[in-house]
């Protein structure tokens, strides 16, 4: 398998911070991997996302120690412009990555720096479009639509340039839950159709848990808990530790395995904690 | 109803057929006509002619309603300055005195036929920008091959404008959340606070130039390098084509800019002394 992303010995720290921040960060995702990133505020996230796109160190000045390669190359060897074709980000606050007047001018924006021809621009137009809903918006201003449009069109933005690597900074910070799903809905269909790596940084672990295959915590600009979205939940204590608050079904197995009732391994989505639950009632009944 | 830069048009109106750079032209061209007419009825005839053409593409003529306060402040900033303040000219002729202050004609009539230039400009640039979204103008731009660059700064000035606009609204109630509010306070004191305003939107400026730059990146445009080299298809100008009557309006517009131009040069047309109004409004006063 190829790796997408491989992060070795890596720290970064801001120009006039006391302290860095990413500290010595290992970090391996293979190509086609779902990367779930969770974290406390101020952990690190952004600055590891900004990284790996490049925008650590290019937009902003500090120490870098290690090395970020993409697809094998160190992010700081790409030529100018060119990372930014493999790697694409949608940034937690929508409206500050719009460029252009019209939503489909935005969506076309990126395309057009790659080069592409109109017949080409005009297929992946549709495409995305499709994709994530946003086709009756076309002729509007990106900044008069809704917080849960406004985040569909930069997410449509981003994957129209059909970047191999896409990482999500807090997609649906800003969104109410209906909004969220929707935006979660596009994520899983491109998990199911594309064989993108998605890298989604994100609070809310109900809608990203049942996608990511693996999950990744930041802690302090530290890397505390790596590994597969399963084993990674069975560490409660840690994450619960690190006040991060994981889907209510799991934190109810925990608490059953905590006191005993319950031998099993953490169930990660709702269907999974569901069926255990009839054979937990089942068990139960038997005389 | 379609939003444009200064209110809104129906979905369905004749303005759409034409080329946004017909609309561009129109304003550039037009909106010079008056520089080279001095006789009021004529820069009359413009304005209403305007306005047919605003009610031909269904703008909401009301729209004009807003500009009264700003057609009455400009017409009382110039009587003041030509009629009022006009200085003493013991050549022109006198018509009357008042509270001592001189009033000749030839102030009067200089006063009537600029208020009477500078209103049909104004009704251009209006009439243009309530048929015309800012996509219209970038359009217009590149399909006269104005450099990509150019057309999205400018671009991105018109938006900026609004986000400012936004901004200062969230620094104020966020201000005023918190006790801070000048509402009913004298000006003095208002223009003494008003850095309390200015220092967070200037703050909030440079976040937003920050997040946009690092958009642009994310977006694949580069300023310098192979990235920067690329040949952009321009997508948004296959939506448009210039038809056969886009000429014919194109042509028509210069046409009668250069038939204005010979008319007033070369047999004196639309001059002060071939004003019918204006010799009409003199035999009135004197």
């Amino acid at each position: 398998m190829t790796l997408a992303i491989e992060i070795e010995d890596y720290s970064w720290q801001y120009l006039n911070t006391p302290k860095p921040a990413l500290n010595h960060i290992n970090l391996q995702v293979e190509e086609g991997t779902f990367l779930g990133v969770i974290g406390p505020n101020g952990s690190g996230k952004t600055s590891l996302a900004y990284s790996i796109d490049g925008l650590i160190p290019g937009q902003y000045n500090g120490i870098k120690h290690g090395q970020v390669k993409v697809f094998g190359k160190e992010v700081e060897a790409y030529d100018r412009g060119q990372l930014q074709r493999i790697v694409g980000v949608v940034f937690s606050d929508p409206e500050a990555q719009f460029t252009a007047m019209t939503v489909e001018d935005e969506l076309v924006f990126g395309m057009e720096n790659l080069g592409m021809s109109i017949p080409e621009i005009r297929e992946r137009l549709e495409w995305v479009t499709e994709l994530t809903g946003v086709g009756h918006l076309l002729l509007k201003p990106p900044y008069e639509i809704s917080g849960g449009q406004k985040q569909r069109v930069a997410l449509a933005a981003v994957l129209a340039m059909t970047p191999q690597v896409l990482i999500l900074d807090e997609p649906t910070s800003m969104l109410d839950p209906v909004s969220r799903r929707r935006v979660f809905d596009v994520l899983a269909r491109l998990k199911s159709e594309q064989r993108n790596t998605i890298i989604v940084i994100e609070h809310s672990l109900e809608n990203l848990v049942p996608l990511a295959s693996r999950m990744l915590m930041l802690s302090d600009g530290e890397l505390t808990l790596e590994g597969e979205t399963r084993e990674f939940f069975q560490n409660m204590d840690l994450l619960v530790a690190q006040g991060i608050h994981p889907p209510g079904a799991m934190r109810f197995y925990y608490e059953l395995k905590k006191s005993g009732q319950y031998p099993g391994s953490l169930p990660i989505t709702l269907p999974e904690a569901s069926q255990e639950l009839k054979g937990l009632v089942a068990r139960t009944r038997q005389p | 109803m379609n939003k444009t830069l200064l209110g809104y048009v129906p979905t369905r109106s004749p303005i759409y057929a034409i080329h946004p750079f017909v609309k561009l032209f129109f304003m550039l061209i037009v909106s010079l006509f008056p520089m080279f007419v001095a006789a009021p009825e004529w820069n009359m005839a413009l304005m209403l002619a305007i306005l047919l053409l605003m009610w031909i593409s269904r703008v909401d003529v009301r729209t004009l309603r807003i500009y009264v306060p700003v057609a009455i402040s400009m017409g009382s900033i110039i009587v003041i300055s030509y009629i009022i303040m006009g200085g003493n000219h013991p050549e022109f002729q006198l018509i009357t005195r008042f509270l001592g202050i001189k009033i000749y004609w030839e102030r009067i009539r200089d006063a009537v036929v600029v208020y009477f230039r500078i209103l049909p400009m104004i009704f251009t640039m209006v009439f243009f920008l309530t048929t015309s979204r800012e996509r219209d103008l970038i359009v217009a731009m590149r399909s006269v091959r104005v450099p990509f660059v150019v057309t999205y700064v400018f671009a991105m000035a018109l938006r900026s404008a609004g986000m400012v606009i936004e901004d200062f609204q969230i620094v104020r109630q966020a201000e005023q959340a918190r006790g801070f509010d000048t509402t009913g306070k004298s000006l003095g004191y208002r223009i003494r606070k008003y850095v309390m305003y200015m220092i967070p939107l200037f703050a909030l400026s440079l976040r937003r130039a920050e997040e946009f730059t690092n958009a642009l990146v994310a977006r694949g445009y580069a300023f310098t390098g192979e990235a920067s080299r690329v040949k952009r298809a321009d997508y948004v100008l296959t939506h448009y084509s210039f038809k056969y009557y886009d000429a014919i309006f194109t042509a028509l517009i210069g046409l009668t800019f250069i038939v204005l131009l010979i008319l007033r040069y070369g047999f004196g047309y639309f001059s002060i002394e071939r004003s019918w109004l204006l010799n009409w409004l003199k035999d009135v006063l004197t």
